[in-house]
């Protein structure tokens, strides 16, 4: 069972990928509604998995996952938005993080394709 | 006597007097020839006597002629006349004729006195030259008839010698002569003091009034020196001269002050060319011959006049060697000009010199509030152009933040629905969820599209280059792109990105192509933009409202567009952008400082 930390400033958001993961069968672990929160989360609760939104109020996605990458052994970083790939480009074609998936695509299949495995 | 000056009576009159005036000038003139002759040899003494008369009547009614309303054409014609009446009327052989033309004989130096004090504009402006006149008038009129009463004349026609008495006489005559020596001093004095405190031209104007006071000093040193048996004929002589000279010499300033007026003609030409002020203060002291001129701007903020450095400036007061011409717009000045206050006298002139700067001052004005209008209406657009930018990101994040988060937020819950049911209940309520998660991730899909349209948040967040990888992704038609990593003002990358979509847009549309190239160079001061297709070409720049509605957009930053499309040769649309934004376009330098503030207000 893989654990899972889900970052995200909609709680709304975070019930339902909450309920979504947990039917998939991940262990959703905590939830941080910001990047800086975030990062203490996941030093704190190592989790497998982090599901970060890009838009985050306080620090965007993509340098929260910068930040995940230099403390310690990096956990997979799952970028999410509500907007799809086309409004990120090429920023989403490589950085410290696994992927990136659609807010409305999140599974724990999604999730486990990144990773490569089923 | 001077009421024949008064403009009561018609141009018509005055050229008759003047006509009879010069006749009767010119037979006193041949008159003391004619005597000389007659009685001596020709004298070159009487020559230069009769010459004296000519040419104070001639010039005077010359001046007169020209200058209606000043009182020195007639003075100096009076004095003329009057010289050669007291030079002739004493030759004649009669009692009465003699009598009355040795009473006139010297009446001249007053009228001289008069003329000499009252340059150049024929009138006394103070009272102590009035006092002078008035020495000269009491030995030259009371005195000299009491003189008569006395005098004992070798040819015995002295009809009003009623009682002969030769040491009378000669008292009277000594009083007399130091009397209006007296007064030529006073009066070398007053002029020689006027002549100090002059400005330049004005000192050059008072050059043959100048002459007219050594004549005065010559005249008054023969009077105090003949009593005493010293006649100094040479001295006599250049007075002489001096007094043919005078009248030629008012003449030939007079003269001047009218060929300045061609002065006019250069400073219309110079304000034409809208000036500096330190240029336009030159102009307007060489069109009035002034170098003291000043030129003081009214600046309505401040409620008092300023200098071209905006410094304020005091206007000198009446009665001062200083006049100053206002300059007004509808009763509110605008300017003022301070000259020197002998300019007054030329009124035509000065009022050229202001008609043409007036002209130049609403030139200015209008040119000024034109300007200001034009950056303000481009002010405006840029400002409707950034408003619309940000009502545009406006919209994309509220679309985010609303219906597409209540968008995504659907489509999970139904997710989570379907997957709770899983292979239980009602298959018509599977497939009916199945539907609705369809449709719940199309709305979202299509929503998207419309949210990229109206703003690309990639284009803010990550650049030009990133957001044209994205269109050109998104484009039916293989799209090369050459972009390098350069960002510019969100203005620029606005203006570009909304260029190149809506050129790759019309590519897919009508071009027919199989592919496209997008190059964008970033040039030192601007980036050019370059969109070009294999397609079809034959595109019309004149059809459609894309096009226009680019130029616009560019014409906001100073970008052109422009667009190739020949029939079957492709279609290639090229914009520029200047990158540094053009500064404010000065305002004309010549009134800007204190005119800009109402111009400002209209």
């Amino acid at each position: 069972m893989s654990t899972i930390l889900i970052v995200d400033d909609d709680p709304r958001f975070r019930a339902q990928a909450r309920d979504v993961l947990a039917m998939d069968g991940f262990v959703v672990i905590g939830e941080a509604v910001d990047g800086a929160s975030g990062v203490e989360a996941a030093q704190a609760l190592q989790p497998d998995f982090v599901l970060l939104d890009i838009g985050l109020p306080d620090i965007e996605g993509f340098e929260v996952a910068r930040s995940l990458a230099v403390n310690g052994p990096p956990p997979w970083v799952v970028l999410t938005s509500s907007r799809d790939a086309r409004a990120y480009g090429r920023r989403l074609a490589n950085g410290d993080f696994l992927g990136f998936i659609p807010k409305e695509r999140i599974s724990g299949s999604a999730i486990r394709a990144l990773v490569g495995h089923p | 006597m001077l009421s024949i000056l008064s403009t009561r009576h018609s141009p018509a009159t005055f050229t008759w007097i003047r006509v009879l005036l010069v006749i009767t000038a010119g037979a006193l003139g041949l008159g003391m020839l004619v005597e000389n002759v007659q009685h001596r040899q020709l004298d070159p003494v009487a020559v230069l006597e009769a010459l004296v008369g000519w040419s104070f009547v001639a010039c005077g009614v010359f001046i007169w002629a020209r200058r209606r309303d000043n009182r020195l054409g007639p003075l100096m014609t009076i004095v003329g006349i009057v010289w050669m009446l007291g030079q002739t009327m004493p030759l004649v052989a009669d009692p009465i004729m003699f009598t009355a033309g040795s009473w006139l004989s010297d009446l001249w130096a007053a009228w001289f006195a008069l003329f000499l004090l009252s340059f150049p504009s024929g009138r006394l402006t103070s009272r102590t030259d009035l006092a002078i006149v008035g020495v000269y008038v009491f030995v030259t009129v009371p005195l000299e008839f009491l003189w008569l009463l006395f005098w004992v004349p070798g040819n015995g026609l002295n009809a009003l010698a009623i009682a002969p008495d030769v040491n009378a006489a000669h008292v009277i005559d000594t009083v007399q002569r130091a009397v209006i020596a007296f007064g030529g001093v006073l009066l070398v004095i007053a002029l020689g003091r006027r002549w100090l405190r002059s400005s330049g031209p004005v000192r050059r104007q008072m050059a043959p009034v100048l002459a007219g006071a050594i004549t005065i000093l010559l005249q008054s040193a023969a009077w105090i020196l003949v009593p005493f048996g010293i006649a100094i004929d040479p001295l006599h002589d250049l007075m002489l001269v001096a007094q043919i000279a005078i009248p030629i010499g008012v003449l030939i300033v007079i003269l001047r002050a009218r060929m300045a007026r061609s002065g006019i003609a250069d400073l219309v030409v110079e304000l034409g060319q809208t000036p500096t002020p330190a240029r336009l203060r030159d102009a307007l002291a060489n069109a009035l011959g002034d170098p003291s001129l000043q030129v003081a701007y009214w600046a309505p903020s401040q409620d008092r006049f300023v200098d071209a450095a905006g410094e304020p400036m005091l206007l000198p007061e009446d009665g001062t060697s200083q006049a100053v011409t206002m300059l007004e717009r509808g009763g509110v000045p605008e300017a003022a000009i301070i000259h020197d206050a002998i300019l007054l006298e030329d009124p035509g002139l000065i009022a050229s010199v202001a008609s043409a700067m007036r002209l130049a001052v609403e030139n200015d004005r209008l040119t000024s509030e034109v300007e200001a209008q034009l950056q303000e209406v481009r002010a405006s657009r840029a400002r409707i152009v950034e408003a619309g930018d940000l009502e545009r990101r406006r919209v994309e994040r509220d679309l985010h933040d609303g219906a597409q988060q209540r968008l995504v937020s659907l489509s999970l819950e139904l997710r989570v629905a379907r997957n709770a049911l899983g292979d239980r209940g009602d298959p018509a309520v599977r497939r009916s969820l199945d539907r609705a998660a369809d449709e719940a991730l199309a709305a979202l899909s299509e929503l998207r599209d419309l949210a990229l349209g109206i703003h690309p948040l990639i284009l803010t967040e990550s650049g030009l280059g990133e957001a044209i990888e994205s269109l050109a992704d998104r484009t039916s038609v293989d799209v090369s792109v050459d972009v390098g990593p350069e960002r510019y003002s969100p203005a620029v990358e606005g203006a570009a990105y909304f260029v190149i979509s809506e050129a790759l847009a019309n590519v897919t549309k009508y071009a027919k192509a199989t592919k496209a190239t997008v190059r964008v160079r970033d040039l030192a001061d601007r980036v050019t933009i370059e969109v070009s297709d294999d397609g079809i070409g034959g595109a019309d720049p004149q059809v459609g409202s894309g096009l226009r509605g680019l130029a616009d957009r560019l014409a906001v930053l100073d970008g052109t567009i422009s667009v190739v499309s020949p029939v079957g040769g492709g279609t290639t649309i090229s914009a520029q952008i200047p990158t540094v934004q053009p500064t404010t376009p000065s305002v004309p330098a010549l009134y800007a400082v204190p005119i800009s503030d109402d111009t400002m207000e209209a």
